[in-house]
């Protein structure tokens, strides 16, 4: 079923990963595949199977994980439209129902002449432009954004440009406004902005700013060059624990002593960009891919050269597939001036980058995760300890950093750690870029000094309440997984230590402002959604606990809810929290807990008006199990008593009719029940 | 306060109690260690923690307050105090059962696990005992099948991955994983494959659940019903440890039992599913008698005057060497030292052999231990570092030996060596690959000798003596020989050797495929030359492949062998035994087993066949067997050899006689009676020849089999001790040094290839695990997997000669033809063609005719 020239795609991409370890190639020769046959045919995974050398079931259970690899064909157009809270609280709803009215489709669906699919899909960072839809070429397996689609109107010229065909000549994203001609044009980037000047977004929105020569024309890559010439691997690494950096990515942990972990003298040592940005709220990550890939590049020779490593994969979200192009091109650009690849800066070092597209699965941001995700298994999480610096991809020590902690680098690095830490606080040092999205007027990306408060990001930056007869009711400090905060604490800052005394986290610093005019029970059952669709299902209470609490919260909000509802799942979210495998279920119910403890009111009102009864549901009657029984049960047969001993051979005759009939009578096999 | 924890000790609190255990215990099996009990699902002893079901919570003191740790992934620390009984424990161990069971479907009245179901059991102890889910259940698939053997249900799955790590850890194909995610995540095969290891069984028996279940059994037995009776397996000479459950008068079904020293705790899906023949209504149930032509049943009494009179009147017209005995490695000591002893002592002939008896240059002291390959969780490493299989398939003859090789090269680092035609499964891990030219074996030996001398590195002391003269026999044996003749890559060959040689602790082992025949003795001798060279001679051993294979030989069924492996000339042991059994035995020695048939009708008139198929092997023997004036047959159907036999005389099953079988490392273990079927006149082996002496006027002194057992005991020096109850649950080894012979050097000869351009393919042939016998082809629920009439060719060969996967067509020998369905295969060697023993209605024997290599002519049929 492979043609030889797929055969030959999918060995040069098994050829970018380490002897023995062609297995990680998997994601990308499914996209292969994918592109090929508009989904993954099962002969098409047996004889991907074998050209890696492992089971067909493996190839099976890997597509089924991820939600970008389909088992059956999709449209040509493939239309996703992110629904997760951020966009839901500015109008994704509509936006879908627009759709589905101009498509004539219900979404999960397909229109007669296969040239549209229409599906929900959870958050694809874009949250500062929402509503928006992905869309999937299906015969060049190309992804491109389409975003401000807020009305009617909107939706039209989004599906006008797509009939027009014109919709892919290039991959940036693209909005009504910014293509009024409708010839497909890109928008430029998403709304930025923040401190002046700054460091880590400083080159967003420069005319051809993703190339290198703009990048060293504005001294890129002078930093790396230096450090690989006059500074030994300690002394970056010490650099970097002095200037006190803590991981982007959400858990805050400093970024230096991280590297401090790695064991002496083993090697092959590797560095993992974590670029699976997939938090709701958060959209950072994906503007310095897309905008500057050469100041993540630097960070990455910075950083790899630190912790002595001669590999390091960026495992960017399948989503992301235009900060993808950016990234390859640079490093393509990177490698022809020798700044990656062998000797590179003219130094005895090695480092190769490898860009790894995940395939749409969230748990795949969790490290462990990631690096079993990237070694081309299920994104499930694995035990720690080892921790990853100790044991990591493929066995050995590695470093898994997010891309703006690894930005980050470039600039203490540049700097130096006196000038890094005159931003932000104490144990916050540095400056951060701030995702706010939800209900305000400018939602967008903004680059500041830790430590400064939600009120200034709010309203200084964000303009305010997106309605003015709506006021500010809550706020998610640091993504949809940290704990929601109530609209009197808006004056606090925000840094680690800060939002923490607040009674959450920052986490990866998307700070989603949900307003009067949304019920909180409906952000609650959108978020539970979401990590239902998202959790791995490796271990049980996150597995079974975020189904049950998704279906009562379903319930509830279709007019079925009973008071003691709220106990339960308490009681059930008690039990996720601090029991599961993996940070995931933590997160999947710190939201709902914050919420049932702050804004139980509006739970209590709402089942009280829609359903004043009380009438709860009846414990629905357990389905009647029939075997299936292919053959008569050996049970009833009668049990005659064996007649002692024989003392001899007997030759007593035993009548016919005392003789037990056989029970098991050679039948025809039955067909095997297979799908 | 104790001392702090030793080097290799760990002291921790649980429950306040103070536990020691080893460092590294994880702190499921400390709590065990002082009976304290905490819940587990996915955590399992022979598999690596996984750490998912989160039901072994328990609080760990930490400075910054008490911490819930799963018990099952943490490793004892010094000094750590734990607690599985406090507030906070129970409440998780609540929650946990609830969220395991919410979706669960409670059908327990009609699951197969009911009764013995570990998920019953924890809800009983630590379940919440009411259900707060009001919302309705998920739906999955139900009696959904993995393969024709394992029945999936979904919905009582509760994810563990136990079966998914079984087939992952130790049987190296992972052919069930996870599929979807989340919520929808479900345990599956990929479509359109099979579930098809072989010993996919063993994951019912790991399952916690009532998920998987095994559908030869399914439906027919309540776990508080049956009867258990430990016994072993009696389809390889492994001797897996099982145990069967029986009820009225049926085996219900079979299961896995621990022996630590064989099979873990696994057992292959033959032992485990065919089982269908032993309760199988085409069981004889009574003497058949030939008269008019016809067989006939007959009372016991006359069947046996007439068995008597006739071998009386024969051994008397043309003597005792007219008359041959053919026992069965498939069945007992017991019943195999009767027979022996019955032709030896009472008719006075050595004609007493069986299969791959007499006629393959065996070792008589089989492998050193199982232990020494095998690789347990929480176990020492193995001991032996390399293993060098040479005519050996141990996936399809002895899958638990694979089991063991697999892991202790994943996990151990083992070396394998592998030589054998075909590309066998195993070859799938790295190591020196010989796939040598059938009928060169001699002269790879010599090559893989003349490898290591070559290679200059020291000699061990004993063969330094030798080395010229043994130089001088393998001189011939260089890498053009190895190139040209074997046709294999000399550098392999030098590997191989360089391997053997560094080697601390090797295994070579042999099986009947290269040791039956007239090359056999030089093949063993090259072996001996190689092993005595790298200094492997313990660890050169012969392996047949029956299920008392090493038992027939260690009692005495063989022409030149007295039980325990005496010589005939031996008259001290000759003495003993006549004392012993009160009668005067003959000193020439007797047929083997081939001979007895290829004289059959000409100088051997009568044949007592006990168990043993004859027929069905070769065409020629089945003509033969039909001019014998007595053809005595004794067997649980009606086979091929017994439809020519003048009397059949029923006999019932291992599993419905005591008895005791020795497996290839000389462990001798008990099968004791599971069933007994009232409704028969079939009679245990023992008896039957115990009354057919009676009728040939002498008095055994045998009250049942452990009479047998013990006489056995005495019978045979290296069986000295063994009677029934010392034998135990685990069965006992033999000491190997009782009978292991001085191996010497000595030259061995590479005979003439034929060449015949008129044949261009040689035959190899060999054993599958799922062939055409009456053991699987009983079983329907194991005819998918059955091998069918199959011929294996190269796909290369096949191109040329024009056939197509699925062709019929027909193979040709000198001796004879077989119409067969051509299967492409890269796994076999071009130029030869693969055809497995006993396939349904092809035998393979008739091509054969004794002659190594054989060459054959492949065509289309009707071409």
């Amino acid at each position: 079923m492979l043609t030889q020239s797929m055969r030959e795609e999918i060995q040069a991409l098994m050829a970018r990963y380490p002897e023995g370890r062609q297995r990680s190639a998997i994601l990308p020769a499914l996209y292969v595949i994918q592109r090929e046959f508009g989904y993954c045919p099962v002969e098409a995974q047996k004889e991907l199977a074998e050209m890696l050398g492992i089971e067909p079931a493996e190839v099976g259970g890997v597509v089924t994980f991820y939600n970008m690899l389909h088992e059956e064909p999709k449209g040509e157009y493939h239309i996703e439209v992110c629904t997760n809270v951020p966009c839901m609280l500015r109008g994704a709803g509509k936006c879908m129902h627009h759709l589905e009215e101009r498509l004539g489709i219900r979404h999960g669906e397909k229109t007669p002449d296969g040239a549209f699919a229409l599906d929900h899909m959870e958050c694809l960072g874009s949250c500062g432009s929402a509503p928006m839809a992905m869309v999937t070429e299906q015969s060049t397996g190309r992804i491109r954004y389409f975003e401000e689609l807020d009305s009617p109107e909107d939706v039209d010229k989004f599906l006008a440009l797509l009939k027009s065909g014109k919709a892919f000549q290039t991959l940036e994203r693209w909005t009504p406004d910014g293509d009024p001609e409708l010839e497909g044009v890109s928008a430029g980037p998403y709304r930025y902005g923040g401190m002046e000047p700054r460091y880590l977004m400083a080159r967003v929105g420069k005319p051809g700013g993703h190339r290198l020569e703009s990048y060293e024309a504005d001294g890129g890559y002078q930093t790396a060059r230096r450090v690989l010439h006059e500074m030994t691997p300690q002394e970056v690494i010490d650099q970097v624990k002095a200037s006190g950096i803590r991981g982007r990515g959400g858990a805050g942990f400093p970024t230096g002593v991280k590297w401090g972990f790695i064991p002496k003298d083993v090697f092959p040592r590797y560095l993992v960009v974590n670029a699976d940005e997939s938090e709701p709220g958060t959209f950072k990550d994906r503007i310095i891919m897309e905008y500057d890939p050469h100041q993540l590049i630097e960070g990455i020779i910075l950083s790899a050269f630190a912790i002595q490593a001669e590999r390091a994969f960026i495992y960017i979200r399948g989503e992301y597939y235009f900060g993808y192009t950016r990234l390859t091109e640079a490093i393509q650009e990177a490698e022809a001036k020798g700044y990656l690849g062998q000797n590179i800066f003219g130094t005895d070092k090695n480092l190769q980058i490898v860009v790894h597209r995940g395939a749409g699965a969230y748990e795949c941001g969790e490290e462990t995760a990631q690096l079993t995700s990237l070694e081309g298994y299920r994104g499930h999480p694995r035990l720690k300890p080892p921790f990853p610096a100790v044991e990591g991809l493929y066995g050995k020590p590695t470093i898994v950093n997010n891309v703006e902690s690894i930005a980050n680098v470039t600039h203490v690095m540049r700097h130096g750690v006196e000038w890094y830490r005159q931003f932000g606080t104490e144990q916050s040092p540095g400056m951060r870029i701030f995702c706010l999205s939800g209900n305000v007027k400018r939602p967008g990306i903004y680059e500041l000094p830790h430590g400064v408060t939600l009120r200034e990001l709010i309203y200084d930056y964000g303009g305010g309440p997106e309605q003015d007869d709506a006021p500010i009711k809550a706020i998610v400090p640091g993504g949809l997984s940290m704990k929601i905060l109530t609209a009197d604490q808006i004056d606090t800052p925000l840094d680690y230590e800060s939002i923490q005394a607040a009674g959450s986290l920052l986490g990866s610093a998307g700070v989603i402002v949900i307003d009067e005019a949304h019920s909180m029970v409906q952000v609650a059952r959108r978020t539970l959604n979401f990590y239902r669709e998202e959790s791995c299902g490796k271990c049980t209470p996150c597995r079974e606990g975020t189904a049950w609490l998704e279906e009562i919260l379903e319930r509830i909000e279709a007019g079925q809810g009973r008071l003691k509802d709220l106990e339960l799942m308490e009681y059930l979210a008690a039990n996720i929290t601090g029991k599961s495998f993996c940070p995931f279920g933590d997160a999947a119910v710190w939201g709902l807990q914050s919420n049932l403890a702050k804004f139980r009111q509006e739970f209590t009102e709402w089942i009280q008006r829609t359903n004043p009864e009380q009438a709860g549901p009846e414990i629905p009657i357990r389905p009647i199990y029939r075997p299936d029984v292919e053959r008569p049960s050996g049970l009833r047969e009668s049990a005659l008593e064996p007649r002692g001993e024989p003392i001899e051979l007997h030759d007593h005759e035993i009548p016919a009719n005392e003789v037990p009939a056989p029970n098991n009578p050679v039948q025809d096999i039955p067909a095997s029940k297979k799908r | 306060m104790a001392d702090q924890a030793t080097a290799d000790r760990v002291t921790l609190t649980i429950n306040g109690r103070e536990v020691s255990v080893p460092a590294g215990t994880l702190l499921v099996d400390a709590a065990a260690t002082v009976n304290i009990e905490i819940p587990i699902f996915c955590s399992h002893p022979k598999l690596d923690p996984v750490g998912c079901c989160r039901m072994c919570m328990v609080e760990v003191e930490t400075p910054r307050g008490p911490r819930l740790m799963t018990a099952c992934t943490t490793p004892v620390q010094p000094n750590m105090v734990v607690h599985t009984d406090t507030e906070q424990v129970r409440s998780v161990q609540e929650a946990n059962l609830a969220f395991i069971l919410a979706n669960h479907p409670l059908d327990c009245p009609i699951c197969d696990k009911g009764g013995e179901c570990p998920l019953q059991d924890q809800t009983l102890r630590f379940g919440p005992g009411i259900s707060l889910l009001v919302e309705p259940k998920r739906h999955k698939q139900k009696h959904y099948l993995l393969s024709d053997t394992i029945v999936l249900d979904q919905e009582r799955c509760i994810l563990c991955w136990r079966c998914i790590r079984y087939l992952e850890e130790w049987e190296d194909k992972p052919q069930i994983q996870l599929f979807e995610r989340g919520a929808d995540t479900v345990i599956d095969v990929q479509d359109g494959q099979v579930l098809d290891a072989k010993t996919s069984g063993n994951i019912i028996d790991i399952c916690p659940v009532g998920a998987l279940t095994n559908r030869v059994a399914r439906f027919s037995y309540r776990p508080w019903q049956v009867e258990h009776t430990p016994s072993i397996c009696d389809h390889c000479s492994l001797g897996c440890n099982l145990r069967m459950d029986s009820r009225t008068h049926r085996l219900r079904r079979i299961v896995g039992r621990e022996n630590m020293q064989v099979n873990d705790q696994w057992i292959c899906d033959k032992g485990r599913f065919a089982h269908a023949w032993v309760n199988h209504p085409e069981r004889l149930r009574e003497p058949l008698l030939r008269k008019n032509g016809e067989l006939v049943p007959v009372p016991w009494r006359e069947a046996l005057e007439f068995v008597a009179e006739a071998l009386q009147r024969i051994a008397q017209e043309a003597g005792p060497q007219a008359v041959g005995a053919i026992g069965s490695p498939k069945l007992s000591n017991e019943s195999n030292y009767a027979l022996q002893r019955l032709f030896r002592g009472v008719i006075g002939t050595n004609n007493v052999d069986h299969r791959d008896g007499g006629d393959v240059a065996a070792l008589p002291t089989g492998l050193p231990a199982l232990a020494h390959v095998m690789k347990p969780q929480y176990g020492p490493d193995p001991k032996v570092d390399t293993v060098f299989l040479f005519g050996l398939d141990p996936s399809e003859e002895l899958p638990l030996l694979d089991v063991h090789l697999k892991r202790a090269v994943r996990r151990a680092g083992m070396k394998l060596i592998i030589a054998h035609p075909r590309r066998i499964e195993l070859t799938r891990y790295q190591g020196p690959y010989l796939g040598y030219e059938p009928g060169t074996e001699v002269a790879l030996l010599n090559g893989l000798a003349r490898a290591v001398l070559e290679a200059g590195a020291p000699l061990p002391r004993q063969a330094q003596a030798h080395a010229d003269r043994l130089r001088e026999w393998v001189a011939d044996a260089d890498e053009a020989m190895m190139a040209d003749l074997c046709r294999v890559d000399p550098a392999a060959v030098q590997e191989a050797a360089r391997l053997l040689a560094e080697s601390e602790n090797a295994l070579i082992l042999y099986g009947p495929m290269v040791a039956r025949g007239k090359q056999g003795p030089d093949v063993r001798q090259a072996l001996i030359n190689l092993a005595l060279l790298t200094g492997h001679e313990e660890g050169l051993a012969y392996l047949g492949l029956e299920a008392n294979s090493q038992g027939c030989r260690d009692v005495g069924l063989l022409p030149d062998r007295l039980p325990g492996h005496v010589p005939l000339e031996d008259a001290q042991a000759v003495q003993r035994l006549e004392r012993l059994w009160q009668c005067k035995l003959p000193t020439e020695p007797g047929l083997t087993y081939s001979q007895m048939l290829d004289q059959a009708g000409g100088g051997v008139r009568a044949l007592y066949v006990m168990g043993a198929d004859p027929a069905s092997e070769r065409p020629s023997w089945a003509e033969n067997l039909e001019q014998l004036e007595l053809l005595v047959v004794q067997d649980l159907f009606l086979t091929e050899t017994a439809r020519r036999a003048h009397v059949v005389l029923p006999a019932v099953s291992w599993a419905e006689q005591e008895g005791t079988f020795t497996n290839l490392e000389r462990r001798v273990q008990r099968a004791p009676r599971a069933v007994r079927d009232p409704h028969t006149k079939a009679a245990p082996d023992w008896m039957i020849l115990d009354h057919l002496a009676m009728h040939l006027d002498v008095d055994w002194p045998f009250a049942d089999e452990r009479g047998i057992t013990a006489e056995i005991s005495r019978a045979a020096p290296i069986y000295q001790g063994l009677d029934w109850d010392a034998l135990g649950d685990q069965g006992r080894q033999w000491d190997a040094s009782l009978a292991r012979p001085k191996l010497a050097f000595g030259p061995a000869r590479q005979r003439a290839v034929p060449a015949d351009p008129e044949r261009p393919f040689v035959l190899v042939t060999g054993t599958v695990l799922y062939d055409g016998g009456a053991l699987v082809s009983l079983t329907e629920e194991l005819q998918q997997f059955a091998f069918g009439s199959k011929a294996v060719l190269h796909p290369q060969d096949a191109q040329r000669l024009g056939i197509d996967e699925g062709e019929a067509i027909t193979v040709a020998s000198p001796e004879g033809s077989l119409a067969l369905t051509a299967t492409l295969q890269e796994q076999v060697k071009p130029g030869t063609i693969w055809i497995p023993e006993s396939l349904p209605g092809a035998p393979v024997g008739a091509l054969l005719n004794g002659v190594y290599p054989v060459r054959v002519n492949v065509a289309k049929s009707g071409a």
